[in-house]
């Protein structure tokens, strides 16, 4: 689980109009991660994606997928294309089929693979989505939430190894929020590696195992959440708000409620968890 | 002359027929959509949710594009009116009465040709003279000339209306009821070249994106009091127009690299559902064209 599947070093990207989105980007990301990618708007996490996914070409540097260099010719773009699925921010500038059934196919069959196996993962990828019986519907007139089911489906169907999140919280219901949520954490623990932008620090801080910090298309960090969201430094330069969990952590440990129990709650269950050790300690002491 | 006309009738009763029964079966339903036109505000154009939601949208998608086209070309070809007749009576029925859309739509839908239709053909119709005519239909003086319907200009005014009109319902009959991937896909299997295919497909991908670009800033501009008055509205509009181009050329940008996202080189292909052939529907097509071969034979000349 240890090797690294997906590498840059010193990438740069800039846009037609001259400004340089991304200054030289190096981050290793090993296999089965769950890496968060925060940073403000405009800060290069968009534009890093679609750079380590082909659809950009990149100016300087070199990507490296699974060890092998990835060059500039269209095979090995499709292979790392292949390899690195992206989920889009906006799901209505993904999907481009008239069913369901069409839109989750439409991976599998650039790939190129027979019908048979197409049909399988499109199946799958349905089932996994919990949108088998959608298979027939216009996915242009379902709802968010359900758009965005499909557009993940979609990069499930394609069977890669790294797959990219684009903020994805963006614009969902609380309960869809939560769906996402539990369908990030199956794929990890199926052993997909995953990448996901966010502006949701909260969620961040209690799911990923790892934070990147884009600011002005450079990485200016790169560790733990709590090491990370823990420097007020970091945090002021990228413009990134304090977890609650941490801040209230922080408060309680301030005010002399440290404990040797487990460190950092990051969500309620584990704050209660850590509440009761403390009060089993103070009480036996 | 009266004999021929009979020919038609079967198919008017039966689209007479059809529309009682469908008026039967809807008894007691509340139409919500009143008034003329389509609405603003709806996120999309609702052709393409007519076809999904046809009654006969599980027909083999072959079927009805060889079906529309033949009944097309028939229509063309024979510049009979009563197999104009004939094939605008059927296909109003199989997208009405059998696709169960609702006639007003089907009517809506209608209205936009029919303007071009009735605009040509009155300028056919109708000539002028200085001086009054003898053995004409319509003489009539306007000012210092006169102007006149003859026998001739009805009869080519009618010709051509009916084979538009039959020709437009035949090809209505197919876009109401399938869907665009599955005419394109046809299309494919009839082996028209991938580039034609590729760009119809984009060319119908984007007129939606426009569509929907062009809705969303006019429910922006509209929530903002821009078509308040005639001059506010023509204000909005226009630079509701030239944003359009931008934003809608981002969000096909967008699209484009969600496509090549999934590694798409240059071919959109689908998994689609397959739709078998039915023996009956191929018997049925097979009656209808057989019966309009037979009332051409039984007409000409006359």
């Amino acid at each position: 689980m240890n090797h690294i599947i997906l590498k840059t070093e010193n990438l740069t990207y800039s846009y037609g109009d001259g400004h340089q989105a991304l200054k030289g980007i190096s981050v290793e990301i090993k296999e089965g991660e769950r890496v968060c990618v925060v940073g403000s708007n405009g800060a290069g996490k968009s534009t890093f994606f679609l750079n380590v996914n082909g659809v950009l070409k990149h100016d300087g540097g070199d990507i490296y997928f699974k060890g092998q260099k990835v060059g500039n010719s269209k095979k090995e773009l499709n292979e790392l294309r292949r390899g690195v699925g992206i989920v889009f921010q906006d799901a209505d500038n993904q999907i481009i089929a008239s069913t369901v059934m069409g839109e989750v196919s439409f991976g599998p069959m650039n790939l190129k693979l027979p019908k048979e196996e197409v049909i399988a993962r499109v199946d799958e990828a349905l089932e996994y989505m919990n949108l088998s019986d959608f298979k027939e519907r216009a996915p242009h007139y379902c709802s968010g939430g359900e758009k965005k089911r499909i557009s993940i489906a979609d990069i499930i169907a394609m069977h890669s190894e790294v797959m990219i999140f684009d903020e994805p919280t963006a614009a969902l219901d609380p309960l869809n929020a939560a769906m996402l949520e539990d369908v990030l954490t199956r794929l990890s623990a199926q052993g997909k590696t995953l990448l996901i932008s966010t502006h949701d620090m909260d969620f961040a801080y209690r799911w990923a195992e790892r934070l990147v910090v884009f600011c002005n298309g450079e990485i200016i960090a790169d560790g733990t959440p709590v090491d990370i969201l823990a420097d007020d430094a970091i945090r002021e330069k990228a413009n990134l708000r304090k977890p609650m969990m941490l801040d209230v952590y922080e408060a309680m440990t301030r005010h002399g409620f440290s404990s040797m129990a487990e460190d950092h709650p990051k969500d309620p269950d584990a704050f209660n968890h850590w509440l009761g050790q403390l009060n089993q300690m103070q009480a036996s002491n | 002359m009266v004999i021929h006309w009979l020919w038609v009738l079967p198919f008017v009763l039966l689209l007479i027929g059809g529309l009682i029964y469908k008026a039967y079966r809807h008894r007691g339903e509340h139409h919500h959509h009143h008034g003329f036109g389509h609405k603003h505000g709806e996120a999309t154009i609702a052709v393409d949710t007519y076809a999904y939601h046809s009654g006969i949208a599980h027909w083999n998608p072959a079927f009805k594009v060889v079906l529309s086209i033949v009944l097309l070309l028939f229509c063309v070809i024979s510049d009979s009116v009563e197999v104009s007749l004939i094939i605008i009576c059927f296909t109003t029925f199989v997208t009405v009465v059998l696709g169960d859309l609702s006639f007003h739509h089907y009517f809506e839908m209608l209205t936009i040709p029919l303007v071009f239709l009735i605009v040509g053909s009155v300028i056919i119709l109708i000539n002028f003279s200085w001086t009054p005519m003898t053995n004409v239909i319509l003489c009539l003086p306007v000012f210092n000339f006169f102007v006149i319907i003859t026998h001739d200009s009805l009869y080519v005014t009618v010709h051509l209306w009916a084979r538009a009109f039959g020709a437009l319902s035949a090809m209505y009959m197919m876009s109401l009821s399938t869907m665009s991937n599955e005419i394109f896909s046809v299309l494919r299997k009839a082996h028209v070249p991938a580039l034609l295919i590729e760009l119809m497909n984009m060319i119908y991908r984007n007129i939606f994106i426009m569509a929907d670009t062009q809705n969303r800033m006019r429910n922006a501009a509209e929530s903002r009091l821009g078509y308040v008055d005639y001059r506010t509205s023509l204000k909005s509009f226009g630079s509701t127009i030239s944003n359009l181009f931008i934003v809608s050329l981002k969000r096909s940008g967008h699209l484009f690299d969600a496509m090549e996202a999934r590694c798409y080189d240059g071919e959109l292909l689908f998994l689609e559902t397959e739709k078998p052939l039915n023996a009956k529907l191929i018997l049925m097509a097979l009656g209808v064209v057989a019966y309009c071969v037979l009332v051409w034979v039984m007409t000409r000349g006359v």
